[in-house]
């Protein structure tokens, strides 16, 4: 009886042996790396807007201070964006026929509130406050990154869990003297005081800042 | 010897099928599996769903949870406004007519809590259950309802023609055959309005109805004094309080008030003076079942013993009654003249209030233990009188144009008056109504009526004293506020309401009317209008007045629903699924009917019985209410609405066509059973045990103070947490009265579901926070107590040792924290919880609820299905304080948290705090001798620990204690 087999399927049982293998571990490359993308996380990925909106130039160009528009950020448990009546405080004065803007006018016109797409998000089981960060010397470049140099906004950091927890273990590198709070391109200088000093003067830890209670409710 | 401690009455007989049951963690589960032993097709059923739950489970956590949405901000932002941080505003809740102080907190300028307001006399910051639920009846989608023009869907143009027809033809007739109809009426701009109209129509006629009104208690005062008059309790004063089947703290107007002032004289280490509360009744009332001696009483028994007591008190003589605790009740009363005080139910017949003024009189506590003071209510009516005057009118063809504001007569009126069919002979009627209900179908114009929170209006509490209603938001679904809508029949409309309550307040609030204004507003109360005290003489045939004989047979009591009041609140998931304060039910009003009863006619809980009184014919369910008189069966009205569009479709039975009766019934078995959800059998602690409430007399708490403490045991664990604050709670025995206000605080505060009736038959009711109602003794004369339950905290936790996943932890300040989106619902926790806390979400009952998504509280997560859910302490709060706290650097203040279920307690039963901290409450009451940790054998050392019971009964009638 003759072989049922024949030489070269030696080969094609071993490609098939590899090939499985190696669809195997590339689904769990898969599984494991794709949440870790930037795609997936929506990092450094511009969000369409309603009105194409440049924090580089309103910000890093103009000046602004992030609490002209973020009005009450230093109080407020939650980020907010600014009541279109913020937007017409300037711009009912200037650009006031910009085509782009027209969404802006409308809404003022109308009383018909903007909707802005969401570019950071942390999920509902997670209770982030404001105030206290900045209250404690967390500038908001740490979250935000260097929004001022931002032509159109995106998420700069992936603000996974790890991230969170990394600064609530070890808070002083990150912190900053209170009058660089608002200053997105603030660096470390060897004139800054040490992160222990800052810890101090901003009496951190008040409290174990790892317990789960202190984001989860 | 301590005697058993008892639920219900399957556990007090050892019934073995309850035994086995009550053993089990998850009862249905057990069922289910037993069921699958004893057949191969249901084990494979068994399998083939865990499978597929573990399939499903798999896929369930492949779903990662876009973020998405959008922010959405104001054109303009309201003054005040921060993202975020809670704005708080001052109203009141008005129920049946009166109001209760409260304060309103808002995220982001929506309304998502009710507090009660300190500055309020009714209220002294706490708050009853209803006024709780008031957030979920605001945001109801049941409201949502357009204007019906004769059963068509019409609108606010038509309506207005229609009401300016019934105007004009009220200006040519002057008014006669011009009806309008409400309920009580306590609020100066409605009544300035209603007086407006009565003097523009001179012939029109205002009608009141409440169908559970206090006409007795008027009807009383009028034999008495000859006049109207209101009595104002003053419980903090009183050393002896005699409650003859009294609602003096579940449901009379102030109760919240009143059970505060009791609370106070209730804990002999807070009191030197404990008083002593009788309380004589045919079925269990709340202040019966924490009174020191109650003295159960059907209608004949009961006549007996207040005509015994009015003989000993008004004319000296000696009881000469066949009962024997009748003389030392009254040497008790007279050796406390001037510091006693008797108060009588509404249910009782006018005689007896009489009597009962009388005797407080001759008491001597008029000026010390109570006040009279002039009527709260505007214009007081016998509502019994007023509505048959009414409804004979319409059968006669008198009534050319009816106007019902805020009353729902076709549900509620006796069916022998017919007001239904009394309708078909009116000309134009029209309905103002919180949402459609049964006289919005019957009318010929329904309107829907604002919310209180949407409109302007006034409201005096119990005392008098007046708060201004103000808006908490604009309407959510249009519609008219009652003061519109006679302002729209009294004449050309003369503005808006809130030009209405400021024209109203414009003398009273002085010089600086816009100063003033705000100072009323923010306050939540118009300084210096609580009512005057009468000046009223007791007349001198009161004290001789004569008691109607009681009825013979067995007598049919109509109560209304402790959750549902008259009916009006049976749309509110909240209130349905909780289980009242003696039975536990939820969903459903059974008849209750006492334990020898039952025995006689061999009935059950659940068990069908044709019940008939009057002309009126029901078959209904039972309950079995130990402590209930042999001669009386009770009917909770409320239930069984025929129209609604909520919680209330379908549930309960509809007891008011019985309620013309008010008399006798006949009670017989009928064929069949029907399921009650009653969670009284839920979550117990081991079986048989005898110390869960511990309690003692006032004498032997006298002579061993520490009666609750056991010597402490050697430990070797070191369990001092780390963090700067101890997390703790005391609960005061004492002072619970199973009132429920703390359970629906705990359900708006912590986003809880409401699971419906099936789950909760299944044991899968979710409230963080229950009161267990334990008795001791007989059924027929049993002792009861309350005691709240909720997850104990404990620095040894049994349920962290059995997580798989970390799921349930420690943090430093003590608590012990549920993280909800590491639990896989292995619920090994609970199986482990010697306490019975904690809550399997079992399907995603958040997203099943109706309510918006606005309408939850935004700290607070909603939990997923698939989860263990737990009290918190109220963590949300705890973080906001330690945020506020460290913004400042400084240290949280010691009374700086009050938990949700603290805040709303009439009695402050709850304190909470940091332990570690000697100027907090909670340190302070926990040095409290009474103070005992439940079940302390299971070395699990909960932060929340319980004060003791003492009571303190009449010795000449218990006995010298053991």
């Amino acid at each position: 009886m003759a072989a049922i087999f024949r030489p070269g399927a030696n080969l094609a049982a071993k490609l098939g042996l590899i090939g499985s293998a190696a669809l195997v571990l590339a689904g769990i490359g898969w599984w494991w790396g794709y949440p870790r993308t930037d795609y997936r996380r929506n990092d450094n990925w511009v969000v369409d807007q309603v009105v194409p909106f440049s924090h580089q130039h309103h910000v890093g160009g103009l000046g602004l201070d992030c609490r002209f528009c973020h009005i009450e950020i230093e109080n407020a448990a939650s980020g907010s964006m600014p009541p279109t009546h913020v937007c017409m405080t300037c711009h009912s004065q200037i650009w006031t026929n910009a085509k782009i803007l027209a969404p802006v006018r409308d809404s003022l016109a109308q009383n018909k509130p903007l909707v802005w797409n969401r570019v950071t998000n942390l999920p509902d089981y997670v209770f982030f406050n404001h105030s206290i960060h900045i209250s404690k010397g967390v500038g908001c470049s740490e979250c935000h990154g260097a929004v001022d140099r931002m032509d159109l906004t995106y998420k700069a950091k992936d603000m996974e869990m790890t991230f969170c927890i990394d600064c609530h273990v070890n808070p002083g590198p990150r912190l900053r003297p209170a009058d660089q709070i608002y200053n997105t391109e603030w660096q470390r200088t060897p004139e800054t005081p040490s992160p222990k000093a800052l810890m101090a003067q901003y009496h951190i830890p008040s409290r174990d800042l790892i317990d789960c209670s202190v984001c989860h409710r | 010897m301590r005697s058993r401690q008892w639920r219900c009455i399957e556990e007090l007989e050892n019934n073995p099928a309850f035994v086995e049951r009550a053993a089990q963690e998850f009862p249905m589960l057990a069922e289910a599996l037993a069921g699958a032993r004893s057949s191969e097709q249901s084990r494979r059923q068994v399998l083939r769903l865990f499978g597929a739950a573990l399939a499903m489970g798999g896929l369930g956590g492949c779903f990662a949870g876009e973020p998405s949405g959008v922010l959405i901000p104001a054109v303009h932002v309201p003054p005040g406004l921060v993202p975020g941080q809670p704005n708080h505003y001052a109203t009141a809740h008005v129920h049946a007519g009166y109001a209760l102080g409260t304060v309103v907190t808002h995220q982001m300028d929506r309304p998502i809590k009710v507090e009660g307001n300190p500055n309020h006399p009714s209220s002294l910051g706490a708050t009853d259950p209803f006024a709780q639920a008031a957030v979920l009846s605001f945001y109801d989608p049941a409201r949502e309802a357009q204007v019906m023009g004769h059963g068509e869907p019409s609108d606010r143009q038509h309506l207005l023609t229609a009401v300016a027809a019934a105007r004009e033809q009220a200006v040519t007739s002057k008014g006669e055959g011009f009806r309008l109809l409400t309920g009580t009426v306590t609020s100066e701009t409605m009544a300035a309005q209603i007086d407006r109209l009565l003097k523009t129509y001179p012939a029109a006629r205002w009608h009141q109805w409440e169908p559970f009104n206090r006409d007795s208690a008027l009807k009383g005062a009028q034999i008495a004094y000859g006049r109207a008059v209101d009595v104002l309790p003053k419980l903090d004063a009183a050393d002896v309080v005699l409650g003859i089947d009294s609602d003096l703290i579940d449901g009379a107007p102030g109760w919240v008030r009143f059970a505060r002032d009791y609370s106070g004289r209730r804990n002999p280490t807070r009191t030197k003076n404990m008083s002593r509360v009788y309380a004589i009744e045919p079925a269990p009332t709340l202040l019966g079942s924490v009174a020191d001696n109650r003295f159960v009483a059907g209608p004949k028994a009961l006549h007996d013993a207040v005509t015994a007591l009015a003989a000993g008190l008004l004319q000296g003589a000696p009881a000469g009654s066949p009962l024997p605790w009748v003389q030392p009740v009254i040497d008790d009363l007279k050796a406390a003249h001037g510091r006693a005080f008797i108060h009588a139910g509404p249910g009782q017949p006018a005689e007896l209030h009489a009597l009962v003024h009388a005797m407080n009189e001759a008491l001597g506590g008029r000026g010390s233990t109570y006040d009279l003071i002039e009527p709260v209510a505007h214009d007081p009516q016998l509502q019994n009188e007023s509505l048959a005057a009414l409804v004979a009118d319409m059968h006669a063809g008198r009534v050319k144009t009816l106007v019902i504001i805020d009353s729902n007569p076709a549900f509620t009126a006796p069916a022998s008056r017919g007001f239904n069919e009394a309708l078909q002979h009116v000309g134009p009627s029209f309905a103002l109504a919180r949402e459609p209900d049964e006289t919005t179908r019957a009318v010929a114009w329904a309107a829907p009526m604002t919310h209180e929170w949407e409109s302007w209006d006034d409201a005096r509490g119990h005392d008098g004293t007046a708060t201004i209603l103000q808006p908490q938001a604009l309407p959510l679904y249009g519609g008219l506020s009652p003061v519109e809508m006679v302002a729209l029949f009294a004449g050309p409309f003369p503005g808006a309401a809130l030009a209405l309550v400021q024209e109203t307040w414009k003398g009273a609030l002085g010089q600086d009317f816009t100063q003033a204004w705000h100072d009323a507003l923010a306050a939540g109360v118009v300084p210096n209008t609580a009512s005057a005290k009468s000046d009223a003489k007791l007349l001198a045939g009161a004290a001789s007045t004569k008691l109607p004989d009681a009825p013979a047979g067995i007598s049919i009591l109509f109560r209304p629903d402790p959750s549902l009041w008259d009916g009006r609140y049976a749309n509110n998931s909240w209130l349905q699924e909780l289980p009242r304060p003696l039975n536990k039910l939820t969903w459903d009003n059974p008849l209750m009917i006492p334990p020898g009863l039952a025995k006689t006619l061999k009935l059950g809980n659940g068990d069908l019985v044709e019940l008939s009184a009057g002309d009126g014919r029901l078959t209904v369910p039972v309950w079995m209410q130990p402590g209930q008189a042999e001669d009386v069966v009770v009917a909770w009205c409320g239930n069984g609405r025929r129209v609604a569009e909520g919680a209330g479709h379908g549930a309960g039975v509809d007891y008011y066509p019985l309620t013309a009766a008010r008399a006798t019934a006949t009670v017989t078995k009928a064929k069949g059973h029907y399921r009650l959800a009653s969670t009284i059998h839920h979550n117990l602690l081991f079986p048989n045990i005898d110390h869960i409430v511990k309690h003692t007399t006032l004498p032997a708490f006298r002579a061993r103070p520490d009666f609750a403490k056991s010597e402490p045991k050697p430990e070797i664990y070191h369990r001092k947490p780390p963090g700067p604050a101890a997390w703790a709670m005391s609960v005061d025995l004492n002072a619970c009265i199973g009132c429920n206000a703390c359970v629906i605080a705990c359900q708006a505060e912590n986003n809880i579901p409401t699971v419906g009736k099936e789950q909760v038959e299944m044991e899968r009711e979710m409230q963080w926070l229950r009161i267990d109602r334990y008795y001791e003794g007989t059924v027929e004369q049993p002792e009861t107590y309350f005691q709240p339950m909720l997850c104990m905290h404990c620095e040894k936790a049994p349920c962290e040792l059995v997580c798989p996943v970390g799921a349930t932890v420690h943090d430093s300040e003590g608590l012990n924290v549920m993280v909800y989106n590491r639990c896989i619902g292995t619920r090994f926790c609970s199986n482990n919880c010697p306490y019975k806390v904690r809550h399997f979400n079992f399907y995603d009952y958040g997203g099943q609820q109706r309510r918006p998504a606005v309408s939850w509280n935004p700290d607070v997560s909603v939990r997923a299905r698939g989860v263990m859910e737990k009290c918190s302490y109220c963590l949300q709060r705890i973080a906001a304080a330690r945020i506020a706290a460290d913004r400042e650097n400084r240290p949280v203040g010691p009374q700086e948290v009050r938990t949700a279920c603290q805040a709303a307690c009439p009695t402050q039963a709850f304190t909470f705090g940091d332990k570690s901290n000697p100027d907090s409450d909670v340190a302070k009451r926990k040095q409290s001798p009474l103070d005992y940790e439940l079940l302390e054998d299971q070395h699990t050392h909960p932060r929340t620990t319980y004060e003791a019971l003492v009571r303190n009964p009449n010795p000449a009638i218990t006995g010298t204690p053991a």
